[in-house]
């Protein structure tokens, strides 16, 4: 235990809270998410060590995530999509001159919210990958199926939901069949005279900087950069002090919604906008006095950001255990694991104890920071929402280069990449794809094959994915759940549209 | 033993060409599924759109053409002459830092809609600022690797 106290220096905290900052700040303003915060900020963790590179990320991710309240709150716009049911409570109360009290709450939720995920992390990912140690390709194969499976059904559409992440697949096969990983070192799914550049495939951080970073911009752009803010004025008021008072009777709330946002963050795939639509619906639905809901009750603000907070434990939940990113911005971090060296998977937790204790406390360290920055420092992070993206974006395109190109040390290819990738996300965000699937399958791709073609090289028949090991069974019979979970969805929405326009 | 079922079943991949059979599935597999969407989401699709309940995505909607085009225009011709003037001082960064400069300031004239001194002199100073402080934060300090 003495040693991991010797990892802990004061750059360590420095960088977790300067991570929780800069995460707050693109957290806050409307178009940047946490999930851009991470790929912006890579490059600077080249640099760094392993566990200082962890407590950097850890406090980008952290403080991205609870930024988004502040537009929320103030603008009636969500900064990051998991604040949207933010702004169905804070922004009413901002309009009352109770913009301050309004953050405070769900600065307060939102710190309980992480804490509490924290915690389960620390209790429940060692176990999982103790379990999933034992699994062999074959289990490991179908986890994979698992995961696209889920998050293809989460989709709005669940037909278009599994061609993304198919689609996903495909772009991750391109280049050679690894002969590290018991391939034959063939190339495929490519023309010959790209082989140059493309014998190892299209590198992973570049598309997800490309499709997170430029797509985002060239969105934008279509739309002509409004800088429509910069004459708004921010309510933040003085009306209504803080107390805990407030939180008096809502013990129940907050701790619901925190394991609401933990479990779907565990879902590989499943957004924070999920998590927090469901604490919101729950609590409706499950409140003594629901009444006020909508027109600014802090009970909606509890519900809605100690559940998008308690994400973030949830996702590092599947990430750290399995080598499964729970949603875009873990698949990130999962990148940048790759890049210091960790391979994130069943083994990581017993093989680094180290990094594991210090990534709890980087991520601990990181909440009770981002809790005191946006508590006490609220009025002056909230003026960030009004930089111009003028100003912004240029230098959120440089900062893309630099992380693209540092990458695999100088390969102007991987420069290229961002664009293609930029063009290719803004492409598929417009002719209605799903991102979160492509990019879970680009990710887990590689993976899939390799498992799937040895599970079959080693036993010479496909029936040997459905009677490996009782796991196997009990994995195809999620899957099946998840499918009848989505059509079952599906037809009821269809129904409930029906009824609507018969009405 | 061997019944008809295990047959069906069973598979056995050449090293050979080993590297092909995944992506012949998901061949197949993307194949299918675009064929299912094609009669199942874009025939109803543009079935709306010709009643005129939609319109079609890019081609049908109003953007910002300037802007838009612009910036890929610009990013392009940003990522190409970085390592063109990279070339000219090799292990500097200096391509980096010189062509950031230009870039970071063009964009933001492009994005600006309303041009006032103020607003310009600030994009200016941010056009300087900005990439020599990535470069030297980067290049000199953390001796990463730049254009």
């Amino acid at each position: 235990m003495l040693d991991i106290l010797s990892l802990l220096d004061i750059t360590f905290f420095l960088l977790a809270a300067m991570g929780a900052l800069i995460g707050i700040i693109f957290g806050a303003i409307p178009g940047m998410t946490a999930t851009m915060a991470v790929a912006v900020c890579l490059p600077l963790t080249y640099a760094l060590g392993l566990h200082h590179g962890l407590a950097l990320l850890l406090g980008l991710y952290v403080g991205g995530i609870s930024g988004g309240m502040v537009p929320a709150v103030l603008l009636n716009i969500p900064g990051t999509p998991s604040s949207i049911t933010t702004t169905f409570d804070g922004y009413p109360m901002a309009q009352k001159g109770e913009g301050e009290r309004a953050l405070r709450v769900s600065v307060v939720a939102s710190v309980v919210g992480g804490l509490i995920s924290a915690a389960i992390l620390f209790l429940f990912a060692p176990l999982l990958a103790e379990f999933s140690i034992k699994f062999s390709y074959v289990e490991k194969f179908l986890i994979i199926l698992l995961a696209l499976t889920v998050i293809a059904s989460m989709s709005r559409n669940m037909l278009v939901g599994i061609f993304s992440g198919v689609l996903g697949i495909w772009l991750s096969l391109i280049g050679t069949y690894s002969i590290s990983d018991g391939g034959n070192g063939h190339t495929r799914l490519m023309f010959d005279f790209l082989e140059p550049y493309l014998f190892e495939g299209f590198s992973l951080l570049p598309v997800l900087i490309g499709i997170f970073g430029i797509a985002t911009i060239l969105l934008e752009a279509e739309k002509g950069v409004k800088s429509g803010l910069a004459g708004t004025e921010i309510k933040i008021g003085k009306g209504g002090g803080f107390s805990l008072n407030l939180f008096k009777g809502r013990l129940t709330n907050l701790v619901r919604s925190s394991f609401i946002g933990t479990f779907v963050g565990m879902l590989p795939g499943v957004g924070g906008s999920a998590a927090s639509v469901l604490a919101y619906t729950q609590e409706k639905n499950l409140s003594r006095d629901s009444s006020e809901m909508g027109k600014g009750a802090p009970q909606g603000l509890i519900a809605s950001e100690s559940a998008n907070n308690a994400l973030t434990g949830g996702a590092l939940i599947p990430l750290l255990s399995l080598g499964i990113p729970g949603d875009s911005t873990t698949a990130v971090l999962i990148g940048a694991f790759t890049l210091q060296g960790i391979q994130v998977g069943p083994l990581f937790i017993p093989e680094n104890a180290d990094t594991w204790y210090v990534m709890m406390t980087a991520l601990v360290f990181a909440n009770i920071v981002m809790f005191f920055l946006m508590f006490y420092a609220i009025k002056h992070i909230a003026k960030v929402v009004l930089v111009p993206k003028y100003i912004l974006y240029p230098i959120i395109v440089m900062m893309c280069v630099v992380g693209a190109y540092a990458i695999n040390y100088g390969i102007m290819f991987d420069v290229w990449t961002l664009l293609i990738f930029g063009v290719l996300g803004y492409l598929i965000q417009k002719v209605g794809l799903e991102v979160a699937p492509l990019i879970i399958g680009f990710i887990l791709g590689g993976q899939a094959e390799v498992y799937f073609v040895k599970s079959l090289e080693s036993f010479g028949t496909y029936s040997i994915f459905f009677t490996k090991s009782p796991i196997a069974v009990v994995l195809w019979l999620l899957i099946a759940a998840s499918v009848t979970f989505s059509v079952v969805m599906g037809l009821k929405s269809r129904a409930k549209n029906r009824l609507e326009t018969t009405q | 033993m061997e019944s008809g079922l295990t047959s069906l079943f069973s598979v056995s991949i050449d090293f050979e060409t080993s590297h092909l059979f995944f992506p012949h599935i998901i061949n197949w597999l993307m194949g299918g599924l675009f064929a299912l969407i094609l009669v199942f989401k874009v025939v109803p699709f543009l079935a709306a759109v010709r009643r005129g309940e939609e319109t079609l995505p890019i081609l049908g909607e109003s953007m910002d053409k300037f802007r838009f085009f612009g910036s890929i225009a610009l990013i392009a011709a940003y990522f190409y002459l970085m390592a063109v003037v990279g070339n000219l001082f090799p292990y500097t960064g200096y391509g980096f830092l010189f062509v950031s400069m230009a870039f970071v300031f063009l964009m933001s004239m492009m994005y600006m809609h309303t041009k006032t001194k103020r607003k310009v002199i600030t994009a200016v100073i941010n056009a300087i600022v900005a990439p020599s402080l990535a470069w030297f934060i980067l290049a000199k300090l953390f001796q990463i690797t730049l254009p």
